[in-house]
């Protein structure tokens, strides 16, 4: 029952140090190789015009700069994307597994229509096709593409959650008289959602790298900041690399959270 | 112990017939009446069908043909029928199920707030008297993985009784036990057949359905081979398969 409780931990007690140095050893050879790549490239790096897109100082105080700006959008669509994309995810593993036939079909017809075609094309589709049909904005546009598009892989990681709970806890709640609705809400989810927080924390740093695409319907996020800066200054492989690391930043924060969650959650029973 | 009298039927099971997927018949043309305040317990080699015909009684499994009455409410393809029967039958399963996210309090307070719609206040003091009454007060806010078997059990058994209901099925509650902790599960089982709660009980301890039963009834192969007063079924059964199993088991 307690699988998530269970240490993975080494078993000998080798010295740290041996670790370090390897970890050393690891970045010391990616370094040499990007190190002679780009010399070979003959790009001339103007590292010290980035900061200037990231925070300004002006008049004793300090200003977010037009990535910082559009890290800020990333993250308003990220977010209402995670929350919508879960609630698609849940609502149609509900579906799935339901006993109406209706239901299962348009929760299948969903997933398959879903991940059987690029987000990039259903972005456009939403926004070129839907948005004038029912007077989307473009932040709208963008947050319901993504949505869907991780509702549908998030709708798979609740089923297999759902399905990994043991029989027995069904019929208990069943037998002590619970509905269908107050079993999942407080026996099955509770549960499940333990099980599959790791996978679920995957879908959502996806989904974080996924709301670069929106930059191609000119929604101002950080990617869409990133290339029009770009395009006036020409520092092309300094402001993608400064990008990537702000998406790694923020992806693996995420991260560090959700393991500190399961944690706390894994204390408890 | 006095000997109660067992009042109206209560359960009422008429030619029940169940089959499972891939063609194993678990009851065939099987009829049954329970008595109010009766004692019932089944016996019979395992795939006889006691545990499906147990299982049948809440619901848990759909028979393919017969009916089932409980308390006078018919179990049949209306939901709210089911609800109200699942009210009225508590269960006691062999792996216990407890609800392991949540401790022993919340396990037991849970479907007296859902379903009972008492306060928090009313669960938690009824929980409490009957975590009393299985004698371990003391595990209230403990999560049940921290506790023995036998404990687990017994929670469980207080979990079904926190409905209070009209009818108690034990599905061989102490099959998953070592002897000491079977001790200390019959002993509440006996305690509430002493009480006078209607009983169904599916177990393979014989000491305890001698001691108990107000009847005995021993299927195989989805029917009812025999049945009697406990007295009678174990020292003079009628039946050649019945002396046989019991024989091999006692």
């Amino acid at each position: 029952m307690k699988a998530s409780s269970i240490k993975v931990g080494r078993l000998s007690k080798r010295s740290p140090i041996v670790d370090i140095a390897a970890f050393l050893l690891v970045v010391a050879g990616l370094t040499w190789i990007t190190g002679t790549g780009t010399a070979t490239l003959g790009y001339n790096w103007q590292w010290y015009r980035v900061p200037q897109y990231l925070l300004t100082y002006e008049e004793g105080r300090w200003l977010a700069g037009p990535l910082i700006d559009g890290l800020m959008v990333t993250f308003e669509i990220t977010g209402a994307s995670l929350i919508l994309a879960f609630s698609f995810g849940l609502i149609s593993a509900l579906c799935r597994l339901s006993d109406s036939y209706l239901a299962r079909m348009i929760a299948r017809g969903y997933l398959e229509l879903i991940r059987n075609t690029p987000l990039l094309v259903q972005l456009f589709f939403i926004y070129f096709v839907m948005a004038p049909i029912f007077d989307l904005s473009r932040f709208a546009s963008a947050v319901l593409a993504l949505s869907l598009f991780e509702g549908a892989y998030a709708s798979e990681i609740f089923r297999a959650g759902i399905v990994s709970i043991h029989k027995g806890q069904w019929e208990a709640a069943h037998s002590l008289g619970l509905s269908t609705f107050d079993t999942y809400r407080r026996i099955i989810l509770p549960q499940a959602i333990r099980r599959i927080l790791p996978p679920l924390t995957s879908q959502a740093i996806s989904l974080v790298k996924d709301s670069a695409l929106v930059s191609t319907i000119a929604v101002y996020d950080l990617t869409m900041r990133g290339r029009e800066i770009i395009s006036e200054t020409f520092l092309a492989f300094e402001i993608w690399f400064t990008i990537a690391a702000v998406y790694l930043v923020v992806t693996v924060s995420l991260s560090l959270v959700v393991s500190i969650m399961e944690r706390r959650f894994g204390d408890a029973g | 112990m006095d000997k109660k009298v067992p009042g109206e039927e209560i359960i009422v099971v008429d030619n029940v017939f169940k089959t499972f997927p891939g063609g194993i018949c678990a009851l065939s043309d099987f009829s049954m009446r329970v008595r109010r305040k009766e004692v019932l317990v089944v016996i019979g080699p395992s795939g006889s069908g006691k545990s499906t015909f147990l299982r049948c009684l809440n619901g848990l499994e759909e028979v393919d043909k017969g009916s089932i009455t409980i308390d006078g409410i018919p179990l049949n393809d209306d939901k709210r029928n089911r609800f109200e029967i699942r009210k009225e039958v508590g269960m006691v399963f062999q792996s216990f199920n407890l609800f392991p996210h949540l401790t022993v309090l919340e396990n037991l307070n849970l479907a007296q707030i859902l379903v009972r719609k008492k306060s928090r206040k009313e669960a938690t003091d009824f929980s409490m008297a009957l975590l009393n009454k299985v004698g371990i007060p003391e595990k209230a806010n403990i999560f049940p993985n921290h506790l023995s078997g036998g404990q687990q059990q017994r929670v469980a058994i207080a979990r079904a009784l926190a409905m209070m209901p009209k009818v108690m099925l034990f599905d061989e509650a102490t099959s998953a036990l070592d002897p000491e902790m079977t001790g200390e599960v019959l002993a509440v089982m006996k305690q509430l057949a002493r009480e006078g709660m209607t009983m169904v009980v599916v177990t393979h301890e014989m000491g305890f359905a001698r001691e108990v039963s107000d009847r005995m009834v021993f299927m195989e192969g989805g029917r009812l081979i025999e049945e009697g007063p406990a007295e009678q079924f174990f020292t003079k059964p009628k039946e050649e398969r019945t002396k046989l199993f019991l024989s091999q088991v006692l």
